[in-house]
């Protein structure tokens, strides 16, 4: 992790209040792995005062140039600002942050994605594609607007939901992946899930895996003041039966956790 | 060209030396080794350190920060590894640390404060104690020590005789009077004050009609406190004659500045830190450069340097009311 200076190279609107940024980074900053964050300064007044967690949505190499993207949407003063940074701009971001996903060798992954939560699957699924190894994408969105993405999936099976049924299958993703379970004879010794999306979801997700044994990993989403440990701003509840005494931090020990021994009812 | 001379930072706080008088406030830094690649400590004055308990704290229930207008409200809750944590885990990454080590300690009740004022002299890496009476997060017990100069008076005392580190009392701003209990803390032994502690405040979400944060109230800091914490401090200037630190928003080094112009010897950068990890270093040379510009070679050229109006109000009312203050506890005493 480094405190760096990046230089907007694109920060495009791909649909409405969705925003993809690719930001160029210095050789200073380490290759990251999907699943990790960066930690951006958006103002330099003090208002907002406070830097911005973003998930990664990739990270390139090209001919010696080394970029990251952020796939983000527009909801608050921070993502508003971000959204108004135009090609050329400099921005001070520290990372890469937190630990990622950490797939197992010999199983397949299923990849469990809400809305925005995309962004870091798909990271994933580039790695995931670069090393062989089998996966499946799930992806759930209120419309067919909001699946970002999709095109870019070939190498391992996708199957869509969204809420409106504009495209895929009409309802929850959730109901996808217990489709996906029962239909293709995955068992906790061969396939585990990892996920991201909205809270509710990851809730949802975390109970179908828990109930079978399967092992589950959840991007967590949450306000961070340092991100890196210090002021133990970005506590994760765990289940009662899991608590060690202590809050792991979301910024260190996530954003990446086992979701199946958060508790949900507790995180914000 | 004649060589600029680097004007001379160092400043003194009781027997403690720092080479200049910038330090990281507590829960900002953790105990130093969190922004190793972050920040440069052999440039700065010190760290004060994460607040010790006694037993290990897991912290409040989550949510813990909420950004506010120009500021962050937390409710941490001192998370820490206790006094045992901080003897097998802490004391280690402490005594490798290039610049001054004051360890922030707080106790339920008088006998846990001064079992870790013994244990944290005993570990032999700090060069301080700031002793936290100020906590707005840890229930009844945290803010109690100073919000009333009789328990200051009695948290102080007892704990005097047991090291020779000097002490600094970290004092709440959520008082009607904070000189009284400075005073207090000046008249049993204390070698300085930290001013000020987070201001209490609370953040509700109207969508939901529910408190934001998970124990409703929390700490407030950040710049929309700093002219609250600049009032304070130069209220505690006008009431003691130990040295302050001063703190509360501090997100640049002009703000560092009028803490020391106020009267403070030493200042501690905050929740301004997190977004600028550069900014203790920045107030260093901002600092230092402020110096030179004055014609000056030495810091105590700003210490307590503002000048004011002859017949201003507020320098005699302060005065007077430290006085009246003295007088009455003079009277007091002969009875």
């Amino acid at each position: 992790m480094n405190q760096v200076d990046c230089t907007v190279v694109e920060n495009r609107e791909l649909t409405k209040g969705n925003f993809l940024l690719t930001l160029r980074v210095p050789r200073l900053f380490a290759k990251p792995h999907p699943g990790q964050f960066v930690h951006l300064r958006l103002s330099t007044d003090g208002e907002p005062l406070l830097r911005r967690p973003y998930s990664l949505e990739g990270y390139f190499e090209h001919r010696g140039v080394r970029a990251i993207r952020l796939y983000y949407s527009v909801v608050g003063r921070g993502s508003r600002i971000l959204s108004g940074q135009p090609k050329g701009q400099v921005l001070d971001l520290i990372g890469p942050l937190g630990v990622g996903f950490t797939p197992a060798p010999r199983r397949t992954s299923l990849l469990v994605a809400g809305g925005r939560g995309v962004a870091p699957l798909l990271f994933l699924s580039r790695r995931l594609a670069e090393k062989k190894r089998p996966y499946v994408f799930l992806f759930g969105a209120k419309s067919k607007n909001e699946l970002y993405g999709v095109r870019e999936i070939k190498k391992g099976r996708l199957h869509l939901a969204t809420d409106d049924g504009s495209v895929g299958y009409e309802g929850s993703v959730l109901d996808l992946l217990e489709r996906e379970w029962n239909e293709h004879g995955h068992t906790p010794q061969t396939a585990e899930i990892f996920t991201c999306g909205p809270h509710g979801l990851l809730h949802a997700i975390a109970d179908f895996a828990r109930e079978r044994g399967i092992r589950c990993e959840a991007s967590l989403e949450g306000p961070m003041a340092c991100a890196v440990g210090a002021c133990r701003g970005c506590p994760i509840p765990l289940r009662p039966e899991c608590d060690q005494g202590r809050y792991p931090a979301m910024c260190v020990e996530g954003p990446v956790y086992d979701a199946t021994v958060v508790d949900w009812e507790r995180l914000p | 060209m004649t060589p600029v001379q680097k004007p001379d930072l160092r400043v003194t706080i009781g027997s403690l030396e720092l080479r200049n008088p910038i330090l990281v406030a507590s829960g900002i830094i953790g105990f130093g080794k969190e922004y190793e690649r972050l920040v440069d400590l052999e440039k700065i004055g010190g760290i004060v350190t994460k607040t010790v308990t006694l037993r290990p704290r897991a912290g409040n229930p989550p949510p813990r920060v909420v950004e506010t207008s120009a500021g962050m409200l937390n409710s941490i809750g001192i998370e820490n590894p206790g006094l045992a944590g901080y003897l097998e885990l802490k004391v280690p990454i402490l005594r490798e640390l290039p610049c001054a080590r004051i360890v922030s300690v707080e106790g339920e009740n008088v006998e846990e404060f001064q079992e870790l004022v013994r244990g944290v002299d005993a570990s032999g890496v700090a060069d301080a104690i700031e002793v936290n009476i100020s906590c707005p997060n840890v229930g009844a017990h945290g803010m109690r020590y100073s919000t009333d100069a009789g328990m200051a008076r009695e948290v102080m005392s007892a704990i005097r005789p047991l090291t020779r580190l000097p002490l600094i009392a970290k004092l709440t701003p959520n008082v009607t009077r904070i000189a009284e209990i400075a005073e207090a803390c000046e008249s049993c032994g204390a070698d300085a004050i930290s001013v000020v502690n987070t201001f209490v405040g609370m953040a509700v979400d109207s969508r939901n009609r529910k408190p934001i944060l998970g124990t409703v109230l929390g700490g407030l800091s950040g710049p929309a406190i700093k002219p609250l914490a600049l009032a304070k401090a130069w209220e505690v200037a006008q009431a003691v004659d130990i040295p302050l630190v001063g703190m509360g928003g501090i997100a640049k080094p002009a703000d560092a500045i009028e803490f020391l112009l106020v009267g403070c010897t030493a200042v501690e950068i905050g929740t301004a830190m997190f977004a600028d990890p550069g900014l203790p270093e920045a107030c260093v040379s901002g600092l230092s450069d402020y110096v030179r510009s004055l014609g000056e070679r030495s810091v105590d050229a700003v210490l307590g340097a503002m000048e004011l109006p002859a017949g201003r109000g507020p320098i005699r009312a302060g005065r007077a009311r430290r006085e009246a203050a003295r007088s009455v506890r003079r009277s007091g005493e002969k009875k």
